[in-house]
């Protein structure tokens, strides 16, 4: 995994605000790719990128809102700032339940734009932080035998060495070792640790 | 037996036959005082006849004396209730004819007991006994007349002047078979009567006194005449059935439509407080079929927000006489509520006093969810229309403006970082303002398209009546109007000419001022919360329409701005409306401004140019 620079990709059809607001951006600082439609931005971008994305509402083919739902299907969504010429509000809705960082006018001041694309870059990169955390638990995982899943399945509901081994059938012995295994490969201390990463990785409710 | 005898005694019997039937409808229908008199006088037609077949069989001149003396007296009764007969019966001849001839005939008979033998004879000197055919012998009487016998003349001649005098105004009166038939023979009879009776006192001729049988004639015609009463009386009987019948029908047919119709009628005797209503309407608010039902039981079947306006309604009818017209609920035994719309009237005795009320009540409760629907509807159709048209417009041109002036607007903010830094990129910021050059031009490229899309092709001018416009716009924001507790008024001059335009538009216009003006009065807790549309003649080529308020008028600095794309003082306002009606108005050729009032509030008004092939409408 390569160390990524947070960019922001601004989507719109209308090329001259295109223009202009990747002018403003890169002005204030920040990294910035430009695309003409959503589809382009879809085929485009770099799966890999982190940073947010700030789109037209209404584009000709994919609107905003499609492109919002196609982003959110993928492994590495971001962000999504809606900017739109005249916005309604059963649009704004719809957007905002689908977790877009923010709906604002063509027209909104810059303070407000650059306001929203920070918030949604902090954004990203915490929620990027936890994906990737969560990806290395489930690989840490992912190194159990089935066996030893089934152990810490156990385990993490709180039940004894002797109650799993009259459970599964098997010595109390070979609990233990199974045990040792499971701190081992997971690199969990103790019981707590254990319970808490299994959260994590969703393995418990 | 002697044939005279039994013709004599058949007389009788026929008078006596005929006055015992009437006797018997006297008793049974005591106010017919004609068939009491009528009883009376066969009575004494058949007494007379009596007299007359003894007085023929007389021996003596004292029998025949006494007989005559007698005899008096039922004709005495027999005149006088012929006369008041005729008074009663046809309702004719002078109450002093009758007074005189029963007064004379009174008079006779007093007479006639002074004197003897009696009033017809100073003496009755010998009787004639004359043989008739069939070998009969009948006494015929022969004596010097008494003076005083004229006096019982006088009254039969005044009696028949009285017959005469009523038999003209019944025939005046258009009844002439009743007048020849009773009149007729009345007069006939008792003329008879008469001759014959004072030719025989005078001595003119020689037999005995046959008054009996033109008096049966007399009985016989008023018999006659009281039989056809009877048969009208009959006929009426029957016409009554067939009308009873026919009401029936009628009562039948109209139960029947008032079910269909679910039409309740009812009726209330005031007097009484007693209360009558259709089988069906007891049955549908829960009375029972044989409950007495008065105004308060009725009441309380009323809902009970509705009491005191129903109460209103009917103390209004029964003080001013007016028509009760009132709508209300009521609610049924099992609790459902149903509208009803009433209506009655009150009748009044001669006092003025009110008797009795009867009403119908209908069912309008289904028609009451249609006037909801419709009003929802309508409500629905102000709004729709309004978003429809000036929103999608609006909406439509706030995108494609805001897409220019965003662009603008990001490259000033760009513009402004590179400007501040150590070294500026030249190129660039040139590049910047030739591109914001570039976003005004499309701007206003965008805005004069807009308004050549308004002036051009898409307006569709056509001569307009201005009330029917107001009028149109009024009843589409009415319902708006009501549920914002807004009174919309309409003030259009009567002879306004016809306008150039297209109506679409202009309804569009109308209708956005009108909820422009709604919308100022929201937040204002003041009474009087109006909007006024109102249309007068501006010139002679011109007319103004406009549209006031009573809101909190608009601040002086903003009176110009409100014209303005974006200017808005609504939270959800775009701002594009007022910028659009003046778009349209000004493709019409018309002027739209802002003012406020003295009196408070604000009046947008604008003018439209005549129509020109349209004179004063």
């Amino acid at each position: 995994m390569s160390t990524v620079v947070p960019t922001v990709h601004i989507v719109d059809d209308d090329a001259s605000f295109l223009v202009a607001t990747s002018r403003l951006l890169r002005a204030s600082g920040f990294v910035v790719k430009t695309f003409v439609s959503a589809s382009e931005f879809l085929a485009q971008r770099d799966v890999e990128a982190a940073g947010c994305a700030v789109v037209d509402l209404q584009m000709p083919g994919l609107n905003g809102l499609d492109l919002q739902l196609a982003l959110g299907r993928t492994r590495n969504p971001m962000p999504v700032i809606f900017i739109t010429g005249h916005g309604n509000i059963p649009m704004s809705v719809r957007a905002m339940r689908e977790g877009a960082e923010d709906f604002l006018t063509k027209t909104a001041p810059k303070a407000a734009l650059l306001h929203a694309i920070r918030r949604a870059l902090a954004r990203d990169a915490r929620e990027r932080e936890e994906r990737a955390r969560r990806r290395e638990i489930c690989a840490r995982f992912e190194k159990l035998t089935e066996r030893e899943r089934e152990v810490l399945g156990h385990v993490v509901r709180g039940r004894l060495n002797k109650q799993i081994a009259g459970d599964l059938g098997i010595h109390e012995r070979t609990v233990k070792l199974h045990r040792t295994n499971i701190t081992t490969k997971l690199v969990a201390p103790s019981v707590a640790e254990l319970t808490r990463l299994a959260h994590e990785a969703g393995l418990l409710p | 037996m002697s044939w005279i005898t039994v013709v004599w005694s058949m007389d009788a019997a026929v008078c006596f036959t005929l006055a015992g039937i009437y006797l018997l409808v006297w008793c049974k229908q005591r106010e017919g005082w004609v068939h009491l008199l009528f009883s009376c006088s066969a009575v004494a037609a058949g007494v007379i006849a009596g007299f007359e077949l003894a007085s023929m069989h007389a021996e003596t001149t004292a029998q025949y004396g006494v007989l005559l003396r007698w005899a008096h007296l039922p004709v005495w009764v027999l005149i006088v209730s012929v006369v008041w007969f005729v008074r009663l019966y046809l309702r004719a001849g002078r109450p002093w004819l009758a007074w005189s001839v029963c007064g004379l005939r009174t008079l006779a008979l007093a007479l006639n007991f002074l004197f003897t033998p009696n009033l017809n004879y100073r003496e009755i000197t010998s009787l004639r006994h004359l043989a008739w055919w069939g070998g009969e012998t009948v006494s015929a009487p022969v004596g010097v007349p008494s003076m005083w016998t004229l006096v019982g003349e006088l009254g039969l001649l005044l009696l028949i002047i009285f017959f005469v005098d009523a038999t003209i105004t019944v025939w005046r009166r258009g009844d002439r078979g009743r007048a020849l038939v009773l009149g007729g023979s009345a007069i006939a009879f008792t003329t008879l009567a008469l001759g014959q009776s004072a030719l025989v006192i005078w001595g003119v001729i020689e037999s005995p006194f046959f008054v009996s049988f033109p008096y049966l004639g007399i009985i016989a015609a008023m018999g006659y005449e009281l039989s056809s009463d009877v048969l009208r009386a009959a006929q009426l009987t029957r016409q009554l059935q067939a009308s009873e019948a026919d009401l029936r029908e009628t009562e039948q047919r109209m139960e029947l439509a008032a079910s269909a119709a679910d039409l309740g009628m009812w009726v209330w005797d005031i007097e009484r407080d007693d209360v009558w209503m259709t089988d069906k309407r007891r049955a549908l608010y829960g009375f029972a079929p044989s409950e007495k039902l008065d105004i308060e039981r009725l009441r309380n079947v009323v809902h009970p927000e509705d009491r005191e306006s129903v109460r209103v309604a009917v103390d209004n009818a029964l003080n001013t006489g007016a028509e009760y017209d009132t709508e209300y609920r009521i609610v049924l035994p099992a609790g459902q509520v149903r509208w009803m719309s009433g209506r009655g009237r009150v009748e009044f005795n001669r006092e003025g006093k009110p008797v009795r009320m009867r009403g119908v009540a209908l069912d309008i409760t289904e028609r009451w969810h249609a006037g909801q629907e419709l009003q929802q509807l309508r409500q629905e159709i102000a709004h729709v229309s309004r978003v429809s048209i000036m929103g999608q417009l609006a909406s439509a041109l706030a995108h494609e403006i805001n897409q220019p002036l965003g662009a603008i607007l990001r490259n000033a903010e760009a513009a402004e970082l590179f400007i501040r830094h150590e070294s500026p990129d030249l190129n660039e910021i040139c590049a910047i303002l030739a591109d914001i050059r570039k976003d005004d031009q499309r701007a206003s490229a965008v805005i004069s398209r807009m308004r050549a899309l308004l002036k051009g092709h898409s307006l569709d001018a056509r001569p307009i009546e201005v009330g029917e416009l107001v009028g149109e716009v009024a009843a589409l924001a009415r319902v708006d109007a009501a549920t914002r507790q807004v009174m919309l008024e309409t003030n259009v001059s009567l002879g306004l000419p016809s306008v150039n335009g297209d109506r679409v538009h202009l309804e569009q216009v109308l209708l956005n001022l009108i909820l422009n003006g709604m919308d100022a009065l929201n937040g204002t807790t003041q009474n009087d919360r109006r909007v006024t549309v109102g249309a007068r003649l501006d010139g002679p080529q011109s007319v103004q329409i406009a549209v006031s308020d009573t809101g909190s008028g608009i601040p002086a600095d903003d009176l110009a701005r409100v014209f303005e794309p974006f200017f808005t003082t609504k939270s959800h306002g775009m701002g594009m409306g007022l910028p659009i009606s003046r778009t349209i108005i000004e493709a019409h050729g018309g002027r739209l401004w802002a003012e406020n009032n003295s009196g408070g509030g604000a009046t947008f008004r604008f003018t439209l140019r005549a129509a020109k092939d349209s004179g004063a409408a």
